[in-house]
């Protein structure tokens, strides 16, 4: 019964690339996605949100790593999503800051 | 689905499940007696409380005055609060502001004080087994390097929430057909199968809350603020708690002391009445004894009335003038009211007793969820075309997976016992005594379990010794204080009942399972295999969940 072999990435990279993409990657486009909403929305109620929807979202991320074919291949979404809406966040500090 | 998706969410669902197995289990497990975290208490130390014990029944003019009696208490915020549901209440005193105050006076302490005859202790004279257990179900004790175990507790929840979410993804279309498969005469991974799912998708919804609610209580903040209180405000944390009400309120003092100090209670009287059905859980007095004293009530709205609301008023002491209004019926935050529906669906503390029952025994279920799903793991693998070497390891990795497991329930049990028998202060040595008492023993019974290595074995006696013991409990309690189950039902002592009759209750079930559990399987084992104690080591034949069925 164990999951059949023949689908799971099989070389140590590649695990550790799908891992470390899944764990860091998917928490720095959780953070980041969270922060740069708050811009816009009411901050208070959006990183309340964060604190337990965050979870969620990067459960979710997490498991979508897993999916991709070439691990490396999620680094690159997540670090261009998380680079996007890090320019997001950029922009609205100096257009629209909170504090 | 396709195959390659559905292959490798399974894989992701073993391996993170079997990573947290452990750790879960004694999460889910202490987590399920803390649902009676006051109870246990209240037995502990036999002091029974009313079932409607609240904040505003306590005379807190009394305890001011115990208190000032032996200390200075001028200049100093002093907060009165009642978390739990037990006699004694926490005070948090603050230094005296008063800049012409004595060295003593610039100390600040918190305590524990009985509410009934004004003692106070400490928090280690205050440690109970109720408190042990709330504190081991987020591993507490594993705070060995800052806050080691509330980060592993937390991760663990985060990948609970994971595997939750695999899991549910790869039974998908067997959802609602195999809801209603049980063998319980087929082979034994049929049966942990069938127990998985089916257990699995019955616990679902109370599991994802339990996951998410988790996660965010105890690594919510320190995980995700980071990040935010340095990109979105540039380091000032200060900003961040002001923004998110931690900041306590702060009030100058007038530096002229007040000739008579009035009457607290007022203030308690006035809240509740204000509000009707209000329950005040802290109450602060600052710049106590100064012109410029305020009293602060914080509480929330009885849960049948409003699931999530909270309240505050601030009076001004002298003119008795609200200064501060949160109206807990009408303006109820998103932050408020996102903090409380996390917090309640956590404790389950909002149905009283009989929510907490079906509270525990889902959290029991989602143990026999781990353990199965450990079964699960190990069967699957128990093949002759698995190389040796790995059975061999697998078959030790259950037997002390069960082993530290299943010997939770003894140990608890033992605990108890011991404690109602030889721990009778409240000295300082208390909480290292009860780490003793439990930490030895489950080293003890795990030990023993293990170097049996036979899974059949742990399971049959881990619930057999178990149910002896906690036969016991009501006996040592009986004996040792003279309340007996038929004096405090009558008397109205709830909390102490409660724990006997749970304890004869839980014992019975597991007594009854316990006997009835037979070496079946293992004797018409077609494969004998060289690791043979374990009694799950055969049917190579049948596949509920392989790839081919899909």
């Amino acid at each position: 019964m164990p999951a059949n072999k023949k689908y799971l990435s099989t070389s140590n990279t590649q695990r550790f690339a799908k891992i470390t993409a899944g764990f860091f990657g998917g928490y720095a486009v959780t953070v980041t996605l969270f922060m740069a909403i708050g811009f816009w929305l009411d901050h208070v109620n959006v990183l309340t949100t964060l604190r337990f929807g965050g979870f969620m979202l990067w459960a979710t991320l997490f498991l979508l790593a897993f999916l991709f074919k070439n691990g490396w291949k999620a680094w690159g979404v997540y670090l261009l999503a998380t680079v996007f809406f890090s320019a997001i966040i950029y922009i609205s500090k100096i257009y629209h800051p909170i504090i | 689905m396709s195959n390659r998706v559905y292959n490798i969410l399974f894989h992701t669902h073993t391996i993170s499940g079997i990573i947290i197995s452990a750790a879960l289990y004694v999460i889910f497990f202490a987590g399920s007696f803390s649902f009676f975290r006051d109870e246990i208490v209240g037995w502990e130390r036999n002091e029974p409380v009313s079932e409607a014990s609240r904040l505003q029944a306590v005379d807190l003019d009394i305890m001011l005055d115990t208190l000032a009696a032996q200390k200075e208490l001028y200049g100093r915020d002093i907060s009165f609060t009642k978390y739990f549901n037990e006699r004694r209440i926490n005070v948090n005193l603050s230094a005296s502001k008063d800049t012409t105050a004595s060295e003593e006076a610039k100390k600040r302490s918190f305590f524990y004080m009985d509410t009934d005859n004004f003692s106070t202790y400490t928090y280690a004279s205050n440690y109970s087994i109720g408190e042990f257990l709330y504190r081991l179900h987020f591993f507490a004790q594993l705070n060995l390097w800052g806050t080691t175990g509330y980060i592993l507790a937390g991760f663990v929840a985060f990948f609970f929430l994971f595997a939750i979410i695999t899991g549910v993804l790869v039974h998908w279309k067997k959802i609602v057909s195999n809801f209603y498969v049980f063998r319980p005469m087929a082979s034994l991974k049929n049966i942990w199968t069938d127990a998985h799912t089916a257990l699995g998708i019955i616990g679902l919804p109370y599991q994802f809350v339990y996951a998410v609610t988790g996660a965010c209580l105890i690594i919510g903040t320190s995980v995700m603020s980071p990040a935010v209180v340095n990109f979105m405000y540039d380091g000032d944390t200060n900003q961040l708690y002001e923004d998110f009400g931690f900041n306590p309120p702060k009030f100058k003092m007038a530096n002229e002391h007040l000739l008579e100090t009035p009457e607290i209670n007022q203030f308690l009287e006035k809240a509740t009445s204000k509000w009707e059905g209000f329950e005040v859980t802290t109450l602060q007095v600052f710049n106590y004894g100064d012109a410029n004293m305020k009293v602060g009530l914080e509480g929330h709205t009885q849960y049948d009335l409003k699931f999530a609301g909270r309240g505050e008023i601030i009076y001004n002491v002298l003119t008795g003038d609200e200064e501060h209004v949160v109206n807990p019926f009408t303006e109820t935050s998103y932050l408020d009211a996102a903090t409380a529906v996390i917090t309640q669906l956590h404790f389950g503390d909002y149905g009283g007793v009989p929510l907490k029952v079906i509270y525990f025994i889902l959290g029991i279920v989602s143990c026999f969820v781990i353990i199965s799903g450990v079964m699960i793991w190990l069967v699957a693998r128990d093949k002759k075309h698995i190389a040796e070497k790995k059975r061999k390891f697998n078959a030790w990795l259950v037997w002390i997976y069960l082993a530290a497991c299943l010997s939770l329930f003894p140990v608890t049990a033992l605990t108890f016992v011991l404690v109602k028998v030889f721990l009778h202060d409240f000295g300082p040595e208390r909480m290292t005594d009860i780490y003793h008492i439990f930490f030895y023993s489950w080293l003890a019974f795990a030990a023993f379990f293990v170097f049996k290595r036979d899974n059949y074995f742990t399971n049959k006696y881990s619930l057999i010794s178990g149910a002896l013991i906690g036969l016991l409990v009501p006996l040592a309690n009986g004996i040792i204080s003279g309340n007996w189950p038929w004096i405090t039902f009558p008397a109205g002592y709830y909390h102490i009942f409660i724990i006997d009759v749970f304890w004869v209750l839980i014992s019975i079930t597991a007594l009854t399972i316990g006997l009835s559990l037979k070496r079946k399987a293992a004797e018409k084992s077609p494969v004998k295999i060289r690791t043979n104690k374990s009694n799950v080591n055969k049917d190579v034949g049948a596949d509920t969940l392989s790839v081919g069925d899909l």
